[in-house]
């Protein structure tokens, strides 16, 4: 009986884990599921969790990656409205939006039928944007002209009008412009006019440093001769401020102006004979005018 | 005697019909004690999977990761509850539980895809610039646009950190391939802004900051759940120019260097005006102060003589001129005294001036 008893219970278990197996299904968090009964799309769609459903073939579960999907189109020329040859490429984050429309729309709900039917819109998108707008409003300095941004909500906004209105059951989170590029042969044009555009700023960086650097040393120059004249100008107030001062004192000499004259004379006197002179003289000039009363021819030199 | 009688039926059993022992006998039991060994093993071998099917649920979460476990696939938790940190836990075997470990504290990096010349990953390994085309090719060659229509090489590594680790793993399917693509569209956009010059040149900081801006505002609006740690950007001149970028920047640098030298010649002459101006100021005070100071002196001196004047003017006059002579004549080089003529007059000298002879440093004179 206790045999019979764990036999049981290990048929029971297994039973029951064969039983979850058929009847139930796990949606991942990151999941969407579709159940459909006989082909026919049955109840709204399943949430993450653990779910009840009838086995095959009354029932089949069809499981979607409900993340949102990476994709990139591919770098397509186009041109643009002042008809320079431009190349795209966007990327775009989607998801499903609607599993059974996903569904009914892709066969099995391929992703990557969904993804070729994005990369048509896309391409179509592209060419409506890129036509309408000119090389200046996806590169541009001036903030005001560049629409770089405008051009991207416009692509996706032609993208999802476009899912919606077929209701592929898919929706765009986000959308960018991945890459912009030239062909070939023009990116050669361009190093010709870039080269030609170094070759200007080589003369100039050369002609203006040297005619910069004149400017600087006249500037310099004119600026030292002014300075020094300020100076000069400034020295002779001083020294009219020290005359205007010492004249002052002149009314000190007033008392005597013949003695005043006299020291003055005098000092001038010992002043130019102070150094290096050669004196010639003869018996008028006192204190030698004591010689007159001598007679004499003797020529006197210092030592 | 009861008990007597009962204990035999107890310990005995009852005499069995004796039968005699045959060999298919001794095998039956031989096969019944297996069939008993075989049945404890199969029950300890059981209770030993159960053990290891319970056992089997622990995991550890590193110090750089978080886990979130999905039972029966939805997380156990809302949000930040649902994430486990490190250390030892426990959650039901697969199928009904799965645990789903996250990085989270190691920073994660990406590298831009689309604005870089074209390199083999054995260039690129040992760090060789290829020979450039005559052209860029597309889709080969990366390059971005700039405002003023001209090409340049950029690329960018962007560091982050996953904050929100359930965004991040459970919200999109390559997190990282959303940064990246980001990160391109931040290349070009902010490339689309700025001029070459400023680029390569005048506003790397700039640019640099703005590509990291641009990354962080996308990554925000598509709440992937990071957060960014750093930016770095590179930036070169097309390979097929780079001759004639180098030849401008030397061309500014020699512009610089003549600059810097204008600048040094203006310092020079300025503070030489400006010291020649002071020392002519100090020189008409010194000269003012002085010739003040002189007057002054001579003043004093006057008051100080001219009592003694006035008693003899003459006298006085004749006594200072005497003494001046006398101070005078010893200081002189050469002196000379021309005595009168028989008839009283004074002699008459003749004397021929010449120039000064020139020093030995001096030019030659012209014959």
């Amino acid at each position: 009986m206790k045999r019979n008893l764990v036999t049981i219970i290990i048929a029971a278990v297994l039973l029951i884990i064969f039983a979850l197996l058929l009847f139930t299904f796990q949606v991942r968090q990151s999941e969407v599921a579709v159940v459909t009964t006989f082909g026919r799309i049955s109840g709204p769609p399943c949430e993450p969790g653990l779910h009840l459903r009838w086995p095959w073939p009354i029932q089949q579960v069809y499981k979607f990656d409900q993340r949102i999907q990476d994709f990139q189109d591919t770098f397509g020329e186009n041109y643009t409205a002042d008809s320079i040859t431009l190349m795209t490429s966007v990327y775009v984050g989607w998801k499903i939006s609607d599993p059974a429309a996903f569904l009914n729309s892709f066969r099995e709900g391929s992703i990557a039928a969904a993804q070729s039917q994005l990369q048509s819109i896309l391409t179509s998108a592209k060419a409506a944007m890129v036509g309408s707008n000119t090389l200046s409003a996806f590169v541009n300095a001036d903030q005001s002209q560049l629409k770089f941004d405008k051009i991207q909500g416009d692509i996706e906004q032609f993208v999802q009008s476009e899912l919606r209105t077929n209701n592929y059951g898919i929706q765009i989170e986000f959308l960018g412009i991945k890459q912009l590029g030239l062909p070939a042969s023009v990116t050669q044009t361009v190093f010709d006019r870039m080269k030609a555009e170094r070759e200007v700023l080589i003369s100039h960086a050369l002609n203006e440093g040297q005619a910069e650097a004149n400017k600087i040393r006249a500037k310099a120059d004119s600026q030292a001769k002014i300075t020094l004249a300020d100076a000069q100008a400034e020295a002779t107030r001083i020294e009219g401020v020290g005359v205007n001062e010492a004249a002052t004192t002149l009314r000190t000499f007033e008392e005597n102006p013949d003695l005043a004259v006299f020291m003055l004379r005098l000092r001038a006197l010992q002043d130019s004979l102070n150094q290096k002179s050669i004196v010639i003289f003869d018996q008028r000039t006192p204190p030698f005018d004591l010689f007159q009363s001598i007679s004499t021819n003797a020529w006197g030199q210092s030592p | 005697m009861s008990d007597e009688h009962e204990h035999p039926h107890e310990h005995e059993p009852p005499p069995a019909p004796t039968r005699p022992v045959t060999p298919d006998d001794a095998g039956s039991q031989a096969l019944a004690e297996a069939l008993r060994s075989s049945f404890t093993i199969v029950k300890f071998v059981m209770a030993a999977l159960v053990v290891v099917f319970l056992a089997s649920g622990l995991f550890q979460v590193g110090p750089q990761e978080k886990a979130v476990i999905l039972r029966f696939g939805k997380p156990v938790g809302h949000e930040q509850e649902a994430l486990l940190g490190p250390g030892l836990h426990w959650s039901f075997p697969y199928p009904i539980d799965e645990v789903v470990r996250i990085p989270i504290t190691e920073i994660q990096k990406v590298s831009s895809t689309i604005g870089w010349y074209y390199l083999t990953p054995e260039q690129e390994a040992a760090g060789i610039t290829p020979s450039p085309g005559v052209s860029l090719v597309p889709g080969k060659d990366g390059y971005v646009i700039t405002a003023d229509r001209n090409i340049i090489h950029t690329r960018a590594t962007l560091f982050y950190q996953v904050d929100q680790p359930i965004h991040y793993m459970f919200d999109f399917v390559s997190a990282s391939n959303t940064v990246q693509n980001d990160l391109n569209n931040a290349l070009l956009y902010t490339a689309a802004h700025f001029k070459v010059d400023d680029i390569l040149y005048y506003d790397v900081e700039g640019f640099r900051d703005a590509v990291r801006q641009r990354v962080s505002s996308l990554v925000d609006k598509q709440r992937l759940g990071i957060t960014v740690k750093d930016c770095t950007v590179d930036r070169t001149a097309p390979l097929q120019l780079k001759d004639i970028f180098d030849q401008v920047t030397e061309a500014r640098q020699n512009q610089i260097k003549a600059l810097d030298d204008a600048h040094s010649e203006e310092n020079r002459l300025t503070n030489s005006a400006d010291w020649q101006a002071a020392s002519i100021i100090n020189v008409a005070q010194s000269a003012s102060t002085n010739y003040v100071q002189f007057v002054q002196a001579d003043a004093n001196v006057f008051s100080g003589l001219l009592t003694n004047y006035l008693v003899n003017p003459s006298l006085f006059k004749q006594q200072q001129l005497v003494q001046m002579m006398g101070r005078a004549l010893t200081n002189a080089n050469f002196k000379a005294y021309l005595p009168t003529t028989a008839n009283g007059e004074p002699t008459e000298l003749r004397l021929m001036l010449n120039r000064e002879p020139p020093g030995p440093g001096s030019a030659s004179p012209a014959p």
